[in-house]
């Protein structure tokens, strides 16, 4: 078990697309971050803070990919016929998968979301503008923001898994993200609402803290729904690698 | 933050449960005792032997054995089994090395593997090492397409087996079934008695190279064995040894996405490598080697053979493969055409032995008087068309014949591939 968890972060660290995605996830969360909170026009009533910290939610979309990425480059690249050699019981190396995505995602997510919430306070508070966040605030988005990444790579491995085509699956996850949960979201009515609340976004942002009142839930239900959601995904995405054949 | 705390305990359970069963499972699997085995209504005759072997079924665990079909009492012969000794010596054989899929004479080399001491199963603790691959009965269909229908064969330790077919005849689909990577429709494909997915130490145990284009173009030819070497555990200076071996030390920084095709080939015979197999599967191995290349790797698995390897090697050129193996198996559209040595496969064809020497005029009388085609062939020599080698040599022993010369003359092995297989020459 700690061998293959330290061959897949092996697997991680010795190919260019995991800098570049994490490297891409952290410059344009900061470089975001600084230029709105230096910048941006805030409303005296308004939730500065939580609204700039929003920027951060970036991360988790980036999990996402790099989650996709961890299980789909093998079978892109053929790479998953050696890795089956070395542990031909599927199941495990898929759980060596979910452990290193898992880290991965969560170390993500605590550097971009402390990174934006260090820079957050130090401007605004610079500026001379309330954040309207005590620090309990701080910590629990940051935390929140931390796991909805690194359950947000889980997820992405478990769409990797269900649809093994590398470009498929990153355009399914994002046109989901991006398109379809906002689509389905101005459904007027009840639907629309629930989507909005319950859908990916929803739940990542609830998690995170950075949701607006209207569709926020609290952190723990949050929580466990994507926790659901990327259990439900990895199972099916294990249970899909198990059974297919692997004829490259 | 308390939901932080269960958020983590309940991944953390999920991650446990699942590497939990697993273990759970392959616990219960090692521990599986022969006593649950059924014989089953599948009957084949084994290569090595000669002998009607039956298989059966455990259902306990799954596991489909084979073991000598005695033509008398089936019933008490499960009995016996189940008893444990006092089984004739020559039956040991056969069974402990299936029911226990015991013996892993790869794992002393990588220092990785103890003896295993296993639970008492039917048999007794005899362990065959003669046999490591054997395929049996062996069905894969993809939809409604067979790529390999019953097919049976076997690779005897020491031995090279050369693995021969036209393009899309069941090869590859055959080595991907007996590394665990397709699953097959029906039949079965062991390695020293076990499926590849049951063996404790796999890299230590078998190497396989299957496609060695199956590299990640962005990370180097040390990384990738790195992270193959991690997952196995095996020790990194390993990979540098290999690197070494296969003469790919000075690219093996670079990313392997610019490497020719026969470095991306030695690259995947070094993983094949990794954990000092002593059964290897290679799918045509020679592909994209340069002539020096190929008559290092003739060279190199000669001489693991010689060290009690056992080789399956697939291959579409065929001279090589008749520089190479012991023996070949030859199929057509996933059937097995024959398995044979590769001396009598060359007998087979119509060029049959030559035989030249001193005695050679009443070794060819001889031969007539036993009904065989022999004609002359100038210089001193006889060309015996449909007797083998063993067949004229007893002959030549039991005459006290003098002979210079005795081999395969005229086909090529290609002929004789081209006849098997009912191919003509050129693509097809």
């Amino acid at each position: 078990m700690t061998r293959l968890l330290s061959s897949e972060l092996l697997k991680l660290r010795t190919t260019r697309t995991f800098y570049a995605l994490t490297g891409a996830a952290v410059a344009l969360i900061v470089i975001i971050a600084v230029l709105a909170a230096a910048l941006g026009k805030f409303k005296t009533t308004g939730t500065p803070g939580r609204d700039v910290l929003s920027v951060a939610g970036l991360a988790p979309l980036f999990a996402l990919v790099i989650g996709v990425t961890g299980v789909t480059s093998e079978f892109r690249h053929g790479t998953i016929t050696p890795s089956l050699l070395v542990e031909p019981v599927r199941t495990r190396l898929m759980a060596a998968k979910l452990a290193a995505q898992l880290i991965a995602g969560l170390a993500l997510g605590a550097v971009c979301y402390a990174a934006c919430a260090a820079i957050v306070s130090v401007l605004l508070s610079g500026r001379g503008i309330a954040t309207g966040m005590s620090t309990s605030h701080w910590i629990g988005a940051v935390i929140g923001g931390a796991v909805a990444s690194m359950l947000y790579a889980a997820l992405g491995l478990g769409v990797g898994a269900l649809l093994r085509n590398q470009v498929g699956a990153i355009v399914v996850v994002l046109a989901w993200v991006f398109v379809i949960e906002n689509l389905l979201g101005i459904i007027p009515g009840g639907f629309g609402d629930a989507i909005k609340k319950y859908g990916l976004s929803g739940v990542g942002s609830s998690l995170a803290r950075t949701a607006s009142h209207a569709s926020r839930i609290g952190q723990v239900p949050a929580g466990l729904l994507l926790l659901g959601y990327a259990l439900l995904l990895v199972i099916a995405g294990t249970i899909i690698v198990r059974q297919r054949d692997v004829s490259s | 933050m308390l939901w932080v705390v269960v958020a983590v305990v309940v991944v953390a359970g999920i991650v446990i449960a699942v590497f939990g069963w697993d273990r759970y499972r392959g616990g219960r699997e090692a521990a599986g005792n022969g006593s649950h085995a059924e014989p089953t209504g599948e009957v084949f005759v084994d290569t090595e032997s000669g002998r009607r072997m039956r298989v059966w079924y455990d259902m306990a665990t799954g596991r489909r054995d084979y073991r000598p079909e005695q033509p008398s009492d089936t019933a008490l012969r499960a009995e016996l089994l189940a008893a444990g000794p006092g089984i004739d010596q020559q039956d040991h054989q056969h069974e402990a090395q299936t029911v226990e899929g015991g013996h892993q004479p790869a794992a002393a080399g990588a220092g990785q593997v103890g003896p295993r001491v296993r639970p008492a199963t039917a048999g007794g603790g005899h362990t065959d090492i003669s046999v490591a691959i054997r395929v049996t009965g062996l069905t894969k269909r993809f939809g409604k397409t067979v790529a390999v229908e019953r097919l049976s064969f076997s690779v005897a330790a020491g031995r090279i087996v050369g693995f021969l077919g036209p393009n899309g005849a069941g090869k590859t689909t055959t080595m991907r079934a007996l590394v665990g990577l397709v699953r097959p429709t029906a039949g079965t494909a062991t390695i020293e008695g076990r499926r590849y997915s049951e063996l404790e130490h796999p890299v230590q145990t078998v190497g396989a190279l299957l496609d060695g284009d199956d590299l990640h173009p962005g990370r180097s030819g040390r990384n990738h064995l790195h992270v193959l070497a991690r997952a196995a555990g095996v020790a990194p200076a390993r990979v540098d040894e290999l690197l070494e071996l296969v003469d790919l030390t000075n690219a093996a920084d670079r990313r392997s996405g610019g490497y020719s095709m026969g470095m991306r080939q030695r690259l995947g015979l070094a993983a094949a490598l990794l954990g000092d197999p002593q059964v290897l599967v290679l799918d045509e191995p020679a592909n994209g080697l340069d002539p020096q290349g190929i008559r290092w790797l003739r060279n190199f698995l000669r001489s693991r053979a010689g060290e009690g390897c056992a080789i399956l090697v697939s291959s579409h050129v065929l001279a090589e493969i008749s520089q190479l193996a012991d023996e070949v198996v030859v199929i057509n559209h996933g059937r097995s055409v024959l398995q044979a040595p590769l001396a009598e496969l060359m007998a087979q064809g119509n060029g049959g032995m030559r035989v030249a020497g001193p005695d050679v005029a009443r070794l060819a009388e001889l031969l007539r008087a036993d009904g065989a085609q022999v004609e002359g062939a100038g210089h001193g020599a006889i060309v015996v068309s449909d007797r083998t080698g063993e067949q004229i040599g007893r002959m030549i022993a039991a005459n006290g014949i003098v002979v210079s010369e005795l081999a395969a003359h005229g086909e090529s092995l290609e002929d004789v591939f081209f006849e098997l297989t009912g191919y003509e020459r050129g693509p097809s």
